[in-house]
């Protein structure tokens, strides 16, 4: 899988890592189980320091979203291994940002939501509840990609 | 034990002007540090001082524990340096430097010495004098990185040399410290470039360090804070905020630079200023070395 960052983009490097690495699974573009390039390897690929893609990938690991085998290398992880409640709280956070931006800029409960189903479109997203690609076919929704948001947020923010 | 440890060193210009001001750094292995500043900030100063090419007029050096005053050929045998204005002798044949270094550090790698020379396709016949800016900087790079330095100092590295080259040395540079862990410090205007390698930046300003932070930390937890020019509130006032950086003044706005997230600044300014709707933007590497030491307009 081919990544590209842009150093003096508004993200730090490690979450533009992140962030293509997120949408990648999201979108189905990286299978459960499918094997990640190396730090080194991706390190030299991006022509960034290897702590920083270091950095990433533990971040990603700690999202649940990969795993690292001590000798064999990093993989997409498995369905199963995604923490759901840590998901929904990441979820829950952009959501109340995404509200209150809708709220500050007078757009609509349906408009936030028509806005959704085209983001869901372009990041080439199965609509929820065909189950297609890699997401099992159990309906499980896939694991969003928090960066509409900017910035995940573990703690919830208080509502002003 | 840091592989580097200044502390509180000064040191003047010949003239007595204060070319390094109470400056304390210090550097782990493995660790890429990015030095930037303005010209005559004292990144130069500082290198020379690290390398024990100077002496501190005030305070302590130590590089891998040693005095580098002290301890000056055990010292320079685990370092390795490479500067803009490097010249290596003009006459000689490539291989004739690389056999100068070999004989001068008991460490030498020939296999990486090899390898570097194959991957930057140099010719060993060919003379110095032949070689493109890029060739010269990559064959410098080479003899201060073969004896595998455990602090590689990189003083404008990548000065004058086009993009392509540039990047061919970053990729060289990354290399390393993926097969050797070498800790690095590098000095660059080129924020771009700090941006890939460093892990932590440390800014130098009239002598003194502004900035020493981990680089993401900088790029999340920095904020510029936008004020129209109604007079709502002063440079002074801002100034003497918690956490405030710094202020100019352009187009008669208040542009003020906070170690803050945007949202903790925003906060900090309804409490403190009574301002809530001052925009508060996250900055890039390059937009914050202007606000700091760029001018007043």
């Amino acid at each position: 899988m081919q990544l590209f960052i842009a150093p003096g983009d508004e993200l730090p490097i490690y979450r533009q890592i992140m962030r293509q690495i997120t949408d990648a699974i999201a979108g189905g573009r990286l299978g459960a189980g499918e094997k990640l390039a190396s730090q080194r390897d991706l390190a030299e690929q991006l022509v960034v320091s290897p702590l920083t893609v270091k950095k990433a990938y533990d971040e990603l690991e700690r999202e649940g979203l990969i795993r690292t085998e001590r000798g064999r290398g990093t993989f997409v992880a498995e369905r199963a291994a995604v923490d759901p409640e840590r998901q929904r709280q990441h979820l829950r956070a952009g959501a109340r940002r995404l509200m209150s931006r809708a709220r500050l800029s007078g757009v609509s409960l349906a408009e936030v939501v028509a806005l959704l189903h085209e983001v869901e479109a372009e990041l080439g997203l199965a609509p929820a509840g065909d189950g297609l690609g890699s997401a099992g076919g159990d309906g499980t929704p896939a694991p969003l990609s928090d960066h509409p948001f900017d910035q995940p947020h573990d703690q919830e923010e208080p509502e002003s | 034990m840091n592989v580097v440890e200044l502390n509180n060193v000064d040191q003047m210009y010949a003239g007595g002007v204060l070319a390094l001001s109470d400056v304390s750094v210090s550097i782990e292995a493995g660790q890429v540090v990015g030095l930037v500043g303005e010209n005559g900030a004292g990144k130069t100063t500082l290198m020379r001082i690290a390398m024990g090419m100077l002496g501190p007029r005030r305070g302590t050096v130590r590089l891998f524990g040693l005095d580098p005053r002290h301890d000056a050929v055990g010292v320079k045998r685990r370092i390795g340096y490479v500067s803009e204005d490097q010249i290596l002798p003009a006459f000689l044949r490539v291989d004739r430097v690389i056999d100068l270094h070999r004989s001068l550090f008991p460490t030498w790698d020939d296999a990486l010495a090899m390898r570097l020379a194959e991957r930057f396709k140099i010719s060993p016949k060919a003379k110095i004098r032949t070689l493109s800016k890029g060739q010269a900087r990559q064959v410098a790079l080479l003899c201060a990185v073969a004896h595998r330095p455990e602090l590689l100092l990189l003083d404008e590295p990548a000065g004058g040399l086009d993009p392509a080259a540039r990047r061919e040395f970053l990729e060289t540079s990354i290399r390393l410290l993926n097969e050797a862990g070498t800790a690095i410090l590098f000095s660059s205007h080129y924020l771009t470039d700090v941006e890939r390698m460093a892990d932590r930046l440390v800014m130098l300003h009239d002598g003194r360090v502004l900035i020493d932070s981990d680089l993401d930390t900088l790029r999340e937890s920095y904020s510029l804070a936008l004020f129209p020019a109604n007079g709502a509130v002063s440079r002074e006032r801002l100034l003497a905020l918690d956490g405030c950086l710094g202020v100019r003044e352009r187009s008669g706005g208040l542009r003020a630079l906070f170690a803050l997230a945007p949202a903790e600044t925003s906060e900090l300014l309804e409490e403190t200023v009574g301002i809530g709707d001052a925009p508060c933007h996250r900055i890039g590497l390059e937009e914050m070395f202007i606000e700091l030491v760029g001018g007043q307009a």
